[in-house]
C-alpha cells in the first residue's frame, strides 16, 4: 500500500466530523438561549458520534473506485475500525453530559436524564443503539472468535448504528440540514448490505477447471458468464462460490488474489485451505458458479523504473504468479520464495521454468521449516539491493519482520510495498 | 491501543451510570421532591402574552399557565421551534409537537413542575 495514502484518511475523518462540530457551534452562537456547558457538550458529542458513525459506514463500502480513492480496502477497513471506536467514545460522553447537566438541579434530574424508562421510546432507541454498538465492538476486539460468530456479532453494530440514527431523527423533532449526515450513513449502510453482502454488485463467473498446485491448495480457472472484471496483476477480488450438483460453496464473500489473467478475461484464483470455507473450497468442482466483486488493491502497480525485489511467503506467491504469467519482466526482478516444505510450494516448477526463460527474472527459493525465515543470506545475492523497489506478500508477521529488515539493509520505506490480507470483512 | 481504549471507556461509563443511579436512590430517600408552587394564581391570556421572550417565557397549555424560562435551555429541540410559543396558548403545539406526535409521559410530569397557575378567560 502506498504510504502517501495514509494521510488521506485522517483528512477524510476530519472532513466528516468537522461539519457537525462547526454547525453545532454556529447554531449555539446564533441561538437566542444560552445553553449550559454540559448541554453544549452533550449536543456536540451527540453530533460528533453520529457523524463518525456515518463516516465509519462509508469506510466499509466495498466499491473499487471508492476503495482506490481512500487508499485501498485494507486501509479503509483499518480506519473503519478506528473511526467506529472514536464514534463510540463520543456516544458514551453524550448521555453522561446530559446527566451532568441535570446534576446542577438535583441528582434526581440527573438520573432521569439518563434513565430510559421515564422518558419513553426515543431514549430507549438511544440506549438500544449504545448497547448494541458496545456488544458489537466487544466482539470486534475478540479476534479469537470463530469467523462466523464474529461476523454475526459484528452485524449487531449495523443494527446499533441504525437505532442510533433513529434516535437522532426522533429526538431532534424537526428537519435540520445536519440530518444529511444521518442520510449519508443510512445510504452507506444500505449500499454495503445490498451491493456487497447480498452481492448485487457482483458479476457471475463459471468454474471451468481446477488445478492442485500444492497440498491443500487449489487453483480455480473461471470464465465470465457475461460482463467481466478488469483485473490487473497484483489485485484481489471478493468471491462467493455457489453450488453445483456435488458441491456447495460457502455463499459468503472472501478475498482471493488473482493468480492469472488469461484470454477472454478468464481468471485464475488460488485458494489455500486456511479456514472452514477455504477447506470446503478444496472440493470445488467445474461448473460451479462464483460471484466476483472488485477488483481491489494496487499491489505491483508502481512504475517499473528500478530493479525489483519480490518476497513471497507461502500462498503469498499468487500476485507474483499473475504478474509473471502476464508478460516477461521489463525490469530486473528477483523473487525470494519462502515456504515451509517443498510439498507446500505452489507453482515452484513453473517458477523455475520462468527463471530459465526470462533473462530479467531470478528465483531464490527456500524451505524454511518451522523456523522464522531470515532473508539476509538470500538478499546478499541480490544485485543493487538498496536501489530496489520491494514487494512483500505473506503472513502479517513475516511482512512486518521483512519490512524492518529491508529498511535496515538500506531500502527506502517509500520503496517497500506489501499486501497481507489480514482484514476481517 | 484501540482495544484498551474500548475497555477503559466502557468501564468508566458504567461506573458513572452506577454513580448517578446510587445518587438518585440516596437523594429520594433524603430530601424528597422538587419544588412545588405553594400559591395557586390565575392569569389571563393577555397577562401571559407579556412573557413572550426567551428570558421570560410563559405558556398556557390546556388551561394551565407555565413559566418555562428556566426550562428552555434544556428542551431537546432547536429553540426556534419552541420560542415562538412564548406568551401564547401552546396547547395544540404541545399535544402535537407541531408534527402530530404527543409529548412523553416524562415531559408531562416535567411540565407540571413549571406550573404557576391557571388560565382564566379575562
Amino acid at each position: 500500500m502506498r504510504p502517501l495514502f495514509i494521510f488521506r484518511l485522517p483528512a477524510a475523518l476530519v472532513v466528516s466530523a468537522a461539519p457537525s462540530v462547526v454547525l453545532a457551534v454556529v447554531w449555539h452562537a446564533a441561538s437566542p438561549i444560552t445553553l449550559p456547558l454540559w448541554r453544549d457538550i452533550a449536543i456536540v458529542t451527540g453530533w460528533l458520534g453520529t457523524a463518525m458513525l456515518a463516516a465509519s459506514t462509508v469506510l466499509m463500502i466495498r466499491e473499487p473506485h471508492l476503495a482506490r480513492l481512500l487508499g485501498g480496502l485494507e486501509l479503509s477497513y483499518r480506519w473503519h475500525h478506528r473511526v467506529g471506536v472514536l464514534a463510540y467514545l463520543a456516544l458514551l460522553i453524550h448521555p453522561l453530559a446530559l446527566a451532568f447537566g441535570g446534576w446542577a438541579q438535583s441528582p434526581h434530574v440527573a438520573w432521569e436524564s439518563l434513565a430510559p424508562r421515564p422518558r419513553g421510546w426515543p431514549v430507549w432507541l438511544g440506549w438500544g443503539a449504545l448497547i448494541l454498538i458496545m456488544i458489537g465492538l466487544a466482539a470486534a476486539f475478540a479476534r479469537q472468535l470463530p469467523y462466523r460468530r464474529w461476523r454475526g456479532l459484528h452485524a449487531l453494530l449495523g443494527v446499533g448504528v441504525l437505532l442510533g440514527f433513529s434516535h437522532v431523527w426522533v429526538m431532534l423533532g424537526e428537519p435540520v440540514p445536519l440530518l444529511a449526515i444521518v442520510a449519508i450513513g443510512v445510504l452507506a449502510l444500505a449500499w454495503r448490505v445490498l451491493a456487497t453482502d447480498f452481492g448485487l454488485a457482483a458479476l457471475p463467473y463459471r468454474v471451468t477447471s481446477i488445478a492442485r498446485p500444492a497440498a491443500g491448495v487449489i487453483e480455480a480457472s473461471v470464465a465470465p458468464c457475461g460482463a467481466a472484471l478488469d483485473v490487473m496483476p497484483g489485485q484481489f477480488v471478493l468471491a462467493a462460490f455457489g453450488r453445483n450438483s456435488n458441491y456447495a460453496g460457502c455463499g459468503e464473500y472472501h478475498p482471493f488474489t488473482i493468480s492469472a489473467i488469461e484470454a477472454g478475461r478468464c481468471l485464475r484464483m488460488t485458494v489455500k485451505a486456511l479456514g472452514p470455507c477455504s477447506h470446503r473450497l478444496q472440493s470445488l468442482e467445474p461448473d460451479a458458479i462464483v460471484r466476483l466483486q472488485g477488483p481491489f488493491g494496487s499491489f505491483l502497480s508502481e512504475p517499473h523504473d528500478r530493479p525489483e525485489l519480490w518476497i513471497a511467503g507461502g500462498i503469498g506467491i499468487t500476485p507474483f504468479m499473475a504478474a509473471l504469467r502476464a508478460e516477461p519482466r521489463s525490469t530486473p526482478t528477483t523473487l525470494i520464495y519462502l515456504y515451509r516444505a517443498t510439498s507446500d510450494a505452489a507453482f515452484l516448477e513453473e517458477l523455475e521454468r520462468l527463471a530459465q526463460t526470462d533473462p530479467n527474472f531470478a528465483l531464490f527459493s527456500e524451505a524454511t521449516g518451522d523456523r522464522t525465515p531470515t532473508v539476509d543470506a538470500l538478499t546478499a545475492r541480490v544485485p543493487r539491493l538498496n536501489e530496489c523497489r520491494a514487494y512483500i506478500c505473506g503472513p502479517p508477521a513475516m511482512v512486518d519482520a521483512m519490512t524492518r529488515r529491508l529498511v535496515e539493509l538500506g531500502i527506502a520505506l517509500r520503496h517497500i510495498h506489501y499486501e497481507r490480507f489480514d482484514f476481517r470483512s | 491501543m484501540m482495544r484498551n481504549l474500548f475497555i477503559t471507556s466502557t468501564a468508566v461509563f458504567w461506573l458513572a451510570v452506577a454513580v448517578f443511579w446510587v445518587a438518585d436512590l440516596r437523594y429520594v430517600d433524603g430530601t424528597g421532591e422538587r419544588h412545588s408552587v405553594a400559591v395557586e394564581r390565575t392569569w389571563t391570556l393577555e397577562q401571559v402574552s407579556r412573557h413572550d421572550r426567551a428570558a421570560d417565557c410563559w405558556m398556557a397549555i390546556d388551561g394551565t399557565v407555565f413559566d418555562l424560562t428556566a426550562y428552555l435551555p434544556q428542551h431537546p429541540s432547536n429553540p426556534a421551534v419552541i420560542l415562538p410559543w412564548c406568551g401564547k396558548d401552546a396547547s395544540t403545539a404541545y399535544r402535537t409537537k407541531t408534527r402530530g406526535r404527543p409529548h412523553s409521559a416524562y415531559a408531562d410530569r416535567l411540565l407540571t413542575t413549571f406550573r404557576i397557575g391557571t388560565l382564566i378567560a379575562r
